[in-house]
């Protein structure tokens, strides 16, 4: 186990490396200048600018950025926000994409979760076709479609939800669940292909016969073997739903991170691109070692080496 | 199942319930009338600024010398309760009241405002409108010998900015300005709390300039205006409550004022109908020729559309053949239908210019009348530059920034008009803002689509683009007829004859030379129920002066908020 740890902290260390080296030469690659706008200031102030953000020498700032990044936790300051650092930022807009994120997730869980089991149980029948349309529906459907359309039906016909905005749990409805739609049908589709595996195993027939009721014999007995691919797929969906809430979040007007990440790049504010980007790197890291060591305690066939 | 589904669960709902109580609004008691605007606060430095809903806040938070009346714009007395001016139009005397005051308590002299103007000076406070104080004798001077590290020092007392006393500021200028008290209520010129920023001060020798801009947060942020700031989250809002030592506290009727933060005015028009916004900074564009419409049918009564202080042109690149012909630019000019622009893409209410300093906005300036459309003189025009019917003739570039959807379709609709009237092909270059501004500003093209909303009440905030060596001239554009005319009105102190010289000005760009082709002038305005809300004055430079917006009483009586009360949906 200790040995399996260190070794992944140093890939992930590579990996951090790695993608933050390829960031800052893809924007050193991209065209525009952070510091122009509709009006020019004079030359000395934006002599004066570029200095302050290191852009004058700009392979120093890269090798001293990360190096004040590990010993004064200072990400630096922002190009486009200049009130603001990048921590604040990132302090700022990463809890609202968490809690936007979590709660997508869980959506995401229970509903995939239930809507597969129903379309195991009932296969064939007219529950399992209807949740087959639906999860089709969700894989295919691009979040901005549905968004558009959750938005339109809740909020502005109906007036039910609020139409977007950030703060009170009403808010979160909508965006949380347009969000959770691609993951909730994966998940349902993963839950039945588990299930209907499990439903004709050898165990399985056994507790019927010895007289389970239905229910429990799907909740309790092959409910429990469909934990495993359910938990490896959790890792990486937890890292997509965090760093893929661009769409959601521009839609719904939410002040998360996602949309935060590509303004900064439209912008070409370097400081914060690198930010976000080691910030999603370091999280998606977490996660698939996470995922790596719940699947490892949850199914003792797996090995970590 | 229920097990295994049990831990992802409770993990889940914790993370979230965190996250929604770390970033949720904190509740306030009382009314809170929000504000809501395009974009960010980008920074509540006073010297930094250039953003539009930046200014806007920090009109809110500070008081210059003078504020703007808030119907006519006209500055009045604001810190400085009189002031005098020396004949020749150079020296200026202000005197502050005694009892202005900062949101800690200090009182406001007049070293506050030496300390920000010489701060603003420094290159290293990045303020990007320096050059409107360069207007003060010694201080372009003063900036110049800073920028240069190892050239001679240039002592501040040769600046002419003077505190004589605490209640007493003499500015002396360089040359009269006859709009000089015009810029007193813009930011660049707010006076700064030296006390509370000494936290955040440099270390190293920059004395002035490079403060950490903590000092623009809260509860470390003090102003000398009708508000202070109580909160600022990112990308959410900026709250704002009574300043309670300002010294016209008794005019500020709000008890909370919050300036939201939308990414797009579509969002923040959902907002405003469903009520939880009670003004919105401006109207949506995809939506706008809908609301328009149904305010002319009498359906709403919320939309405040002005025409606004800028105007939308054609950026002509004259270094570039065949554009360094004035014939040539003439043609292309006299080739556009503006009306077809105005009437069938923009249909907001624009008005279709053939000038460029937007006619009738400024009180005592006559614009000269331009030239209006028409083909047969700019086939002509072509044919006399070497082109007939657009042979020989290479195809031109037409940039365009693309955050706007409405300005490709307007390029679009241009390069038609050129190539049906003249046989002239254009090539349209779309760009994300960046890089379309840092192409501008390269000369990286051959005509670009442009705008621009003036900073004073004067010709010149649109006249000094087209000046030699101008760096927002990004036409290229060099006359020694105009920048002889320029000068001479920079030098004269009568009012009549200078607007005199600079329409003389004008006309040799909208007649003779066309370094850029005027194509409309914008229109916009805030949406608001006049019953619910008072205190906003409507005006064509689109400043909402935050010190007198309030509920109205008679409708906080019965608050009956609905969308049918805003108006009808769209």
């Amino acid at each position: 186990m200790t040995k399996f740890m260190f070794s992944r902290l140093l890939q992930s260390a590579m990996v951090l490396w790695i993608v933050y080296t390829a960031t800052f030469w893809l924007l050193m690659a991209t065209p525009g200048n952070p510091f122009v706008g509709e009006k020019q200031p004079p030359p000395a102030v934006l002599h004066a600018l570029a200095k302050r953000y290191g852009l004058n020498h700009p392979w120093h700032a890269y090798w001293a950025y990360p190096w004040r990044a590990i010993t004064h936790g200072d990400l630096g300051p922002t190009i486009s926000y200049q009130s603001w650092t990048v921590l604040d930022i990132i302090r700022q807009t990463m809890p609202v994409s968490v809690a936007l994120g979590s709660m997508a997730l869980l959506l995401a869980l229970w509903i995939g979760v239930l809507l597969g089991t129903i379309s195991a149980v009932f296969k064939g029948r007219w529950p399992d076709a209807f949740t087959a349309a639906l999860s089709i529906a969700g894989i295919s459907v691009p979040s901005f479609v549905a968004g558009s359309m959750l938005l339109l039906f809740f909020s502005v016909y109906f007036s039910w939800l609020p139409p977007g905005g950030w703060g009170r749990f009403s808010q979160l409805i909508l965006p949380a669940f347009t969000l959770a739609l691609g993951f909730l049908a994966y998940i349902a589709r993963l839950t039945r292909s588990t299930m209907l595996d499990t439903l004709s195993a050898d165990f399985v027939r056994t507790a019927k016969a010895k007289g389970a009721s239905p229910l429990r014999v799907v909740a309790h007995h092959a409910g429990a073997n469909i934990a495993a691919p359910i938990l490896a797929y959790l890792g990486p969906a937890a890292a997509a739903i965090l760093t893929g809430s661009f769409v959601v979040e521009k839609i719904f007007d939410i002040p998360g991170m996602g949309q935060n990440f590509v303004n900064a790049c439209i912008n070409k504010d370097i400081p914060l691109v690198l930010g976000i980007t080691m910030v999603y790197t370091v999280l998606i890291v977490v996660f698939n070692l996470l995922v790596d060591v719940l699947c490892a305690r949850a199914d003792p066939r797996i090995a970590l080496r | 199942m229920v097990r295994f589904l049990l831990w992802p669960t409770v993990f889940l709902l914790i993370l979230g319930f965190l996250g929604m109580v770390i970033t949720s609004p904190a509740s306030s008691t009382g009314q809170v009338l929000v504000f809501a605007a395009n974009g960010q606060i980008h920074t509540l430095d006073t010297a930094g600024m250039t953003w539009m809903q930046d200014i806007r806040a920090a009109m809110g938070l500070w008081e210059g010398l003078l504020e703007y009346a808030p119907k006519t714009l006209q500055p009045i007395a604001g810190i400085a309760k009189r002031w005098t001016v020396s004949p020749d139009g150079t020296k200026y005397t202000f005197y502050l009241r005694h009892t202005a005051r900062w949101s800690n308590g200090d009182p406001v002299t007049a070293r506050d405002f030496v300390f920000a103007w010489r701060r603003m000076l420094h290159p290293t406070a990045r303020a990007g409108y320096v050059t409107m104080l360069f207007h003060i004798k010694g201080a372009e001077a003063y900036f110049n010998a800073l920028t240069h590290v190892h050239g001679p020092r240039v002592p501040f007392s040769t600046v002419g900015i003077k505190a004589q006393g605490n209640y007493k500021l003499v500015v002396t200028l360089a040359r009269p300005c006859t709009y000089f008290l015009d810029l007193m209520p813009f930011p660049p010129f707010f006076p700064l709390n030296r006390r509370s920023m000494q936290p955040f001060a440099p270390r190293r020798g920059l004395r002035y300039g490079d403060y950490n801009l903590r000092w623009t947060h809260p509860p470390h942020l003090v102003t000398d205006g009708p508000y202070k700031l109580t909160q600022w989250r990112f990308g959410q809002y900026l709250q704002l409550e009574p300043n309670p030592y300002y010294w016209d506290r008794r005019a500020v009727r709000c008890g909370c004022l919050r300036l939201a933060t939308y990414s797009d005015n579509q969002s923040q028009f959902l907002a405003y109908h469903a009520g939880e916004v009670q003004i919105v900074s401006s109207v949506p564009a995809a939506l706008g020729p809908a609301l328009l419409r149904q305010q002319r049918e009498g359906l709403r009564l919320d939309m405040h559309a002005e025409l606004a202080f800028g105007t939308s042109f054609l950026n002509f690149n004259c270094d570039k053949a065949p554009l360094n012909d004035p014939r040539f630019r003439m043609a292309l000019a006299l080739a556009i239908n503006k009306t077809d622009l105005v009437r069938g893409i923009l249909r907001m209410g624009e008005k279709s210019v053939n000038v460029l300093v937007p006619p009738d906005t400024i009180a005592g300036y006559h614009s000269p009348k331009g030239l209006d459309e028409n083909v047969a003189l700019a086939k002509r025009l072509l044919a006399q530059a070497g082109y007939p019917n657009g042979h020989g003739l290479r195809q031109l570039s037409l940039l365009t920034d693309n955050d706007i959807s409405i300005n490709i379709l307007i390029a679009e609709a241009i390069a038609k008009m050129w190539k049906a009237n003249l046989g002239v092909r254009v090539r349209l270059v779309s760009e994300e803002s960046k890089t379309y501004y840092e192409d501008e500003v390269a000369g990286n093209f051959d005509i670009s689509r442009s705008n621009w909303f003036g900073d004073y009440d004067d010709p010149t905030t649109w006249l000094n683009l087209f000046r030699t060596g101008n760096s927002n001239n990004h036409c290229r554009f060099s006359d020694p007829k105009f920048d002889s005319l320029m000068r001479q009105a920079a030098l004269e102190a009568n009012a009549t004859r200078r607007f005199a010289l600079l329409q003389a000005a004008e006309r040799i760009l909208v007649d003779q030379q066309m370094p850029a082709a005027p194509l409309y002038q914008f229109s916009n305005g805030p949406i608001y129920n006049n019953q619910e809300v008072g205190g906003v004055y409507p005006n064509s430079r689109a400043i909402t002066l935050l010190k007198y917006v309030h509920f109205r009483r008679a409708w906080l009586a019965h608050r009956t908020h609905s969308p049918v009360a805003a108006g009808a949906a769209p």
